[in-house]
C-alpha cells in the first residue's frame, strides 16, 4: 500500500507538484497519467526521496528513506539507461544487490526472467532502449519487492515486449503487490490498469477506477441502426438529444439507451441495432487533461498548393 | 553501514577504470624508482635518492600516483551523476550520509593500500639495487614518507569532494589539475614582482603548495632575491591543505543532502 500525502514541489516560480494526495492499493495495477510536464516523474521522485519537497509518502507504513534494505520492499524504475557504460549489466545488478544483501543467484534469476540472460555479461551501452527497460525492470524486481514504482516502463518496447510487460505487471498485482505505473500508451493503460491517478499541471484531476474515469470525463453515446431512421432522428432531436448521422446509423448523445429504445418503439421505427458506444480511456484522458496540457503543439495545416486530400 | 560498504566496494571493483588507473599509477611510480636505481646504481645510496625512489618522484611536482588515485576519488561521485546511476544508487541506499561515508571509507582505504604497496614495491627496487635502505625510519626521510601518505589521502579527498561538489567529472578534473599546476604557480610567480608584493602573504596559504610540503625532505629554498614567504612548517602547511580538503568536502556533502538527485 502506498499512501502519498500533500506532495509539493516547486522549481523557482513553477509549481511542479501541487499538494497531491492519493493512495495506491495492493492487488491492482494503478496507472499514473498526465500530459507531458504534468509532474508525473517529479511526483515519483518525491515519493522516493530523490527530490526534496513537501509531503510524505508511506510504503506499507514506512518512509522510503527509513527502510533498511529498500530494494526488498520497493522496486523502482524511473529513468531509461541509468547505467555505467563500461560495467556489465550483471555487475550493475550485483552492485545494487550488494547494498541490499541480495544473492548473486537472484541477479541471474531476474536477468533470465526479463529475457536478458544471454546478454547479461554485455555492457548496457550496447543495449537498445527496449533492452534497457527490461534491465530496469530486472533492477526493480531484484529484491522481490511488494511495491513497484515504474515510470514509463513500456517506452521503447516492441509489441511483444509491451504485451509481456502487461502480463508481468498484472500477474504481480494478482499476487497482492502494489503496482504504480506511469505510461503515455493509453490503449495499453486501458488494458493494464484497474485504477488511475490522473494529474495535470501538478494537481489531481482524478483518482479512482478506470470505468468511473471514462464515465466521468466522457459522454456515453447510443448507436441506432435501421433501414429508415429519419423519423426517429426527428423524435430524438425533439427530446433534446444530439443526433449525428454516421454511415447507415445514428449516433445519439444526451439520452440513455432505454429512452432511445422507447422512442423507437413508440415511433414505430424498425431497428437492427441499439447499442451503447463506450468512450475510450484516450478520449476520457483528452477530455480530462485538455485544459492542463502544458506544451501545446500547433494543429498541422496542409501545405500551400498541396493536395488537401493527399 | 556494512551494506553501504559492500555496495561501494562492488561499485569500485566492477569498474575497469579502477584497475587501469591503479595499474598506471603503480607502474609510473615504480618506473621512477627503477630509473633512479639504474642511473645511480654505482653511487652509494643517499637520502635524496631514497626519497625520490620511494615516493616515485612525488617531490618534483604533482605525484603521479596521487593524480591517478584522485581521479578514482572524482569518479566515486562524479560518475554517478555523469551516467545517471545516482538514481538507482539512491533507490538502493537512500540514506545519503551512509552512502557518502561508505564511499569515503572505500576510496580512502584503497588509496592507503595502493600507496603503501607502491612504497613497498619501490623499497624492493632500492634493496635490489643497493642492498640497503639507510635512514628509512629516521628524520627527515621517515617523516617525509609519512607526509607522503597523508598527502595522498588529502589529495584524493579533495578529488572526491570536487566530484561530489560539481556532480560531474570534467569540472573536477580541471580544478584539481589547474589549481596546483597553473594557478598556484602563477600566484607564487607573480608575488616575486615588487608591484605585486601584496601577494606574498597569500603564498603561504596556497593549499596545494602547502600540501606538497608534507612530503618535502627539507624546507624549500627559493634562491636569492625571492620574498620571504614566512612559510608554515611541514605539519602546519599540511593542516592548511587538510582544512582546504575539509571545506570542499563539507560544502559538497551539505549540498548533496540538500540537492535533488
Amino acid at each position: 500500500m502506498i499512501s502519498a500525502k500533500g506532495l509539493y514541489k516547486r522549481y523557482r516560480k513553477t509549481v511542479a507538484v501541487d499538494h497531491l494526495s492519493f493512495d495506491v492499493r495492493p492487488g491492482v495495477v494503478t496507472g499514473f497519467l498526465g500530459p507531458n510536464g504534468s509532474g508525473k516523474s517529479t511526483t515519483m521522485r518525491l515519493m522516493l526521496g530523490l527530490d526534496h519537497g513537501e509531503g510524505e509518502t508511506l510504503f506499507d507504513g514506512q518512509r522510503f528513506g527509513t527502510i533498511r534494505r529498500p530494494m526488498n520492499e520497493v522496486g523502482a524504475l524511473l529513468e531509461a539507461k541509468p547505467f555505467h557504460p563500461t560495467r556489465s549489466a550483471r555487475n550493475h545488478l550485483r552492485m545494487l544487490a550488494a547494498g541490499n544483501r541480495i544473492a548473486d543467484s537472484r541477479v541471474d534469476e531476474v536477468m533470465e526472467f526479463v529475457g536478458l540472460g544471454d546478454v547479461k555479461r554485455k555492457k548496457p551501452k550496447g543495449y537498445s532502449l527496449g533492452m534497457a527497460q527490461r534491465l530496469g525492470l530486472a533492477q526493480a524486481l531484484l529484491g522481490d519487492p511488494r511495491t513497484l514504482l515504474l515510470d514509463e516502463p513500456t517506452n521503447g518496447l516492441d509489441p511483444h515486449g509491451i504485451h509481456w510487460m502487461r502480463d508481468v505487471l498484472k500477474t504481480l498485482a494478482s499476487e497482492g503487490r502494489t503496482i504504480f505505473v506511469s505510461s503515455h500508451l493509453l490503449s495499453e493503460m486501458q488494458l493494464m490498469a484497474d485504477e488511475l491517478v490522473v494529474i495535470g499541471r501538478g494537481t489531481m484531476i482524478f483518482n479512482g477506477d478506470v470505468d468511473t474515469f471514462v464515465r466521468e470525463f466522457t459522454q456515453s453515446q447510443v448507436v441506432v441502426r435501421g433501414p429508415d431512421t429519419a423519423s426517429l432522428a426527428e423524435a430524438l432531436k425533439a427530446e433534446g438529444a444530439e443526433v449525428i448521422p454516421e454511415a447507415d446509423a445514428l449516433v445519439v448523445s444526451g439520452l440513455e439507451i432505454g429512452k432511445v429504445g422507447h422512442l423507437a418503439f413508440t415511433s414505430g421505427v424498425e431497428l437492427h441495432e441499439l447499442s451503447t458506444r463506450r468512450a475510450s480511456l484516450e478520449e476520457a484522458f483528452m477530455s480530462a487533461t485538455g485544459a492542463s496540457e502544458q506544451f501545446v503543439a500547433q494543429t498541422p495545416v496542409a501545405a500551400a498548393g498541396g493536395n488537401p486530400d493527399a | 553501514m556494512l551494506d553501504a560498504l559492500r555496495f561501494e566496494w562492488k561499485r569500485l571493483t566492477t569498474l575497469r577504470s579502477t584497475y587501469w588507473l591503479i595499474g598506471m599509477g603503480l607502474l609510473v611510480s615504480t618506473g621512477v624508482a627503477v630509473l633512479v636505481g639504474v642511473a645511480a646504481r654505482n653511487e652509494p645510496v643517499s637520502t635524496d635518492i631514497m626519497w625520490i625512489a620511494l615516493n616515485g618522484g612525488a617531490g618534483f611536482g604533482l605525484p603521479f600516483l596521487a593524480v591517478f588515485m584522485a581521479i578514482i576519488g572524482i569518479f566515486a561521485c562524479g560518475h554517478e551523476y555523469r551516467h545517471g546511476t545516482i538514481q538507482p544508487t539512491l533507490t538502493s541506499l537512500p540514506q545519503r550520509n551512509r552512502l557518502i561515508i561508505a564511499k569515503l571509507a572505500v576510496v580512502l582505504s584503497t588509496t592507503l593500500v595502493v600507496t603503501l604497496v607502491s612504497m613497498a614495491v619501490n623499497l624492493g627496487v632500492v634493496y635490489t639495487v643497493w642492498g640497503e635502505a639507510p635512514g628509512l625510519f629516521e628524520d627527515p626521510l621517515g617523516t617525509s614518507l609519512i607526509g607522503y601518505v597523508v598527502y595522498m589521502l588529502l589529495y584524493v579527498l579533495v578529488g572526491f569532494g570536487l566530484g561530489l561538489l560539481f556532480r560531474g567529472v570534467p569540472s573536477a578534473l580541471v580544478v584539481i589539475f589547474l589549481m596546483p599546476l597553473i594557478i598556484e604557480n602563477m600566484i607564487a610567480g607573480l608575488s616575486t614582482i615588487p608591484q605585486l608584493d601584496w601577494l606574498v602573504p597569500v603564498v603561504k596559504f596556497l593549499p596545494f603548495s602547502d600540501g606538497a610540503r608534507l612530503l618535502e625532505l627539507s624546507a624549500p629554498d627559493f634562491g636569492p632575491g625571492t620574498p620571504d614567504y614566512d612559510l608554515f612548517s611541514r605539519w602546519a602547511a599540511g593542516g592548511v591543505f587538510a582544512l582546504f580538503a575539509a571545506l570542499i568536502l563539507a560544502s559538497a556533502w551539505t549540498l548533496f543532502k540538500k540537492r535533488d538527485a
